[in-house]
Formats: C-alpha cells, sequence, structure tokens
C-alpha cells in the first residue's frame, strides 16, 4: 500500500478503498434482495418483533444458530469478526446476518465502511 | 490478563436426579482443591439452594441480577468462612418466595432474551473480572428457559440421569435435539446407581453400558446410598463426611473438571 501511494499518490487508493466500499454495500443489498426473493416478500420491512430467545435459537436452522449464537455471544460484531469464530467465510456469514436481520432477530448499524451486527436490546420491559 | 475460569451447568430432564446435590457437593469439592467457585441457583420453579445452605434472607437475589436491578456482586453472598479452606465460594440464590417463582414464570421471550445476555455476561464479570474459576449453575429440569438459557451460556453440561427409562429416552432426546444443537460439551453423571461398582471391571462395564446408551462420555457413577436419601439435603457430605465414598466420587468428579 505504502509502495501503491509512493508511485501514484493517494488519491487512486482512496478512489479504490471507494470503489470497494461501494461494492461491499452492493454486495449486501444483493443478498437481500435474494432474501426477499426467497420469502417472497416485496418490501424491505423488517420483521417488528423478533426476540432472540433460547427457543427461537432452537427452532432455526442449523447454520443460521451457528451465527445467531456468535453474535449473542460477542454481543456485537462485524462479518469478519463472526466468521473468525465459526471458521466459515466472511461472505456466507454476511448472508446469515443479513438473513437475520431480514427477519427481525439481528439490528444492524454502519460505522464508517464496517457494518455491526447487534441483538437489540431494549432499556425497558 | 484475561482470566478464564469454566461455566459449568448441572442439568436434566427430569426432576429428582439429584442436580442439586450434584452441584452443592461439586462446588464444596472444587473449593476444597483451592479453587474459587460460584454457584448459583437457576431453578426459579423450586429454588433450593437457600434451604439446603440455612440461608432465609438476602439483600439481592439472582431473580433481582437477571431483573436489572442489581450487579452480580450484590446478589452474591461469601460462605467461605464455613469451610476451612483456601478456596472461596459464593453462591447466588433464588427467592423461593411464591410470588416470586409465580413472577418468574410469567416472564415473556424479550425477558428471557436479555436473561440469556445476563447470565452470558458472567463469563466476563465473574470469570474475567472476579477472578473465578468455576461458575456452577444449578437448574430447573427439562427444557425450562432459565435452564436453556444456562446451557446456552456454559462451556461444560453436566447431565444428571438415573436408570429410570423415562429419564433415559428424555435425556436422549435431550442430547440430540438440545445440546446438540447448541454444539455444547456435554457430560453424563449417573446417579443413584444399582449396580455393583466396588470392582474395577465392574465399574468398567458399567462406564461401557452408559456410555453405548447416551454416546457421550460418563463423567461419574453414583452409587444410590441410604445415608445421602437420609440426609435429605440437611449437610452437605464433601463438607461434613469427606471419607463417605459419594463424597470421594464427587472428589473424583471434580478432578476429572480440572483436568478438562
Amino acid at each position: 500500500m505504502v509502495r501503491q501511494q509512493e508511485v501514484f499518490g493517494k488519491k487512486p487508493v482512496r478512489i479504490l478503498d471507494k470503489i470497494r466500499e461501494s461494492l461491499e454495500k452492493l454486495n449486501e443489498k444483493m443478498e437481500i434482495m435474494i432474501e426477499l426473493h426467497k420469502t417472497g416478500r416485496k418490501d424491505f420491512q423488517l420483521l417488528p418483533d423478533a426476540p432472540l430467545d433460547v427457543m427461537t435459537l432452537l427452532s432455526m436452522p442449523d447454520h443460521l444458530r451457528k451465527t445467531a449464537m456468535t453474535v449473542c455471544r460477542l454481543g456485537r460484531a462485524t462479518a469478519e469478526e463472526v466468521a473468525e469464530q465459526t471458521h466459515r467465510a466472511r461472505a456466507v456469514e454476511s448472508s446469515y446476518l443479513n438473513q437475520l436481520v431480514i427477519m427481525g432477530h439481528l439490528k444492524k448499524e454502519r460505522k464508517g465502511r464496517k457494518a455491526y451486527f447487534f441483538v437489540e436490546k431494549e432499556d425497558h420491559g | 490478563m484475561i482470566h478464564l475460569g469454566t461455566m459449568i451447568a448441572v442439568h436434566s430432564y427430569k426432576g429428582g436426579t439429584g442436580k442439586t446435590l450434584l452441584s452443592v457437593n461439586l462446588a464444596v469439592s472444587l473449593l476444597k482443591h483451592g479453587r474459587k467457585v460460584c454457584l448459583l441457583d437457576l431453578d426459579f420453579r423450586a429454588p433450593s439452594l437457600s434451604s439446603i445452605l440455612k440461608i432465609d434472607k438476602t439483600e439481592h437475589w439472582l431473580n433481582d441480577y437477571l431483573n436489572e436491578t442489581c450487579k452480580i456482586d450484590q446478589a452474591l453472598i461469601d460462605i467461605s468462612d464455613r469451610f476451612n479452606s483456601e478456596g472461596k465460594l459464593l453462591i447466588g440464590l433464588a427467592n423461593p418466595a411464591t410470588e416470586a417463582i409465580r413472577e418468574m414464570s410469567a416472564k415473556d421471550r424479550k425477558w428471557e432474551m436479555r436473561a440469556l445476555g445476563r447470565l452470558l455476561s458472567l463469563k466476563n464479570s465473574l470469570l474475567n473480572a472476579m477472578d473465578f474459576d468455576y461458575l456452577i449453575f444449578d437448574t430447573s429440569p427439562g427444557l425450562q428457559y432459565s435452564s436453556i438459557n444456562a446451557i446456552v451460556s456454559a462451556d461444560l453440561v453436566v447431565v444428571a440421569t438415573t436408570f429410570d427409562t423415562s429419564d433415559i429416552e428424555g435425556t436422549n432426546r435431550m442430547l440430540r435435539e438440545l445440546y446438540d444443537l447448541f454444539e455444547k460439551k456435554t457430560e453424563i453423571v449417573m446417579n443413584k446407581v444399582l449396580h455393583d461398582v466396588s470392582s474395577k471391571s465392574g465399574r468398567e462395564e458399567l462406564q461401557r453400558k452408559i456410555k453405548d446408551m447416551y454416546k457421550v462420555p460418563v463423567l461419574g457413577m453414583i452409587p444410590c446410598f441410604c445415608d445421602v436419601s437420609r440426609a435429605g439435603g440437611t449437610f452437605i457430605f464433601t463438607q461434613e463426611k469427606p471419607e463417605h465414598t459419594f463424597s470421594k466420587i464427587v472428589n473424583e468428579i471434580a478432578t476429572k473438571i480440572e483436568k478438562m
């Protein structure tokens, strides 16, 4: 990276970063569209109330349970952090995490280039 | 420095298999080995630790910790001075009042989800920040929310079982449809054994039989002792009768856990 910057200056690196960021966002949107298509829904309306309790975890397909459990343990994590724990590919975890967001079990928040997934914790109730 | 102890959930399919007896005696055995142990009563449907340890008053119950009205250290009682040992034993009690039991059984899924978060966070607060070596959850039998929350949080699930036919069938179902699904390290303690385990060959044969039955490792086999039943939870065997065979077997179980 340093050598690249030395040769071309900082601008091309920033452009490449922007392209990568846009591709990641595009990828996420496609994953969401694929999931919506699978479930026959047309709109990106999150299911309002789907607590990630142990009975829900028990009834989940194995591949999603593993991802959901990892987020429960970590509290808040990126797809990369989840992938490190589950020893599955980052792209696979990203897809599962987005599925869990669509199902209403996880929340997602962007901070800069990173997307964080977490179990919603309400203040009261 | 990160100090990571082990979270153990003692669970069973049916009631009366000896979960509490095993939990308490295991905690005392580990304490006698110089360990820092925390024993939590998560059997909110039928709390029993307060009665066994003869503590009827406490500032905060574990119910309060899960209700997010107190911190975990406020719900712990240090009973180490009851034992002449270098180890430590702190306990957290479930509130045995009928009103508290009723209130706990009426919790909704969102509350149970937050309760799981509170139990998972004990790994950091108790095992890491407070340096506990072992955290033992005594749970309700069967598929109760509080028990599954404990199982999900635990590093090791110790399943207390007996030779009762319905218990064997139910335990087998739980092994495949509960512990396996959460990818839990699970070990069996066969309690109230009526077989002859006085000889090495007798023990080995029974161990093989139990392993064939459940297909998971056997952590211990405890014969049916009339004097344990007769004591009815009025005293702790590993504390008051360390030379009793029951205490020796629990001590062996504690040693096996330490070696894991």
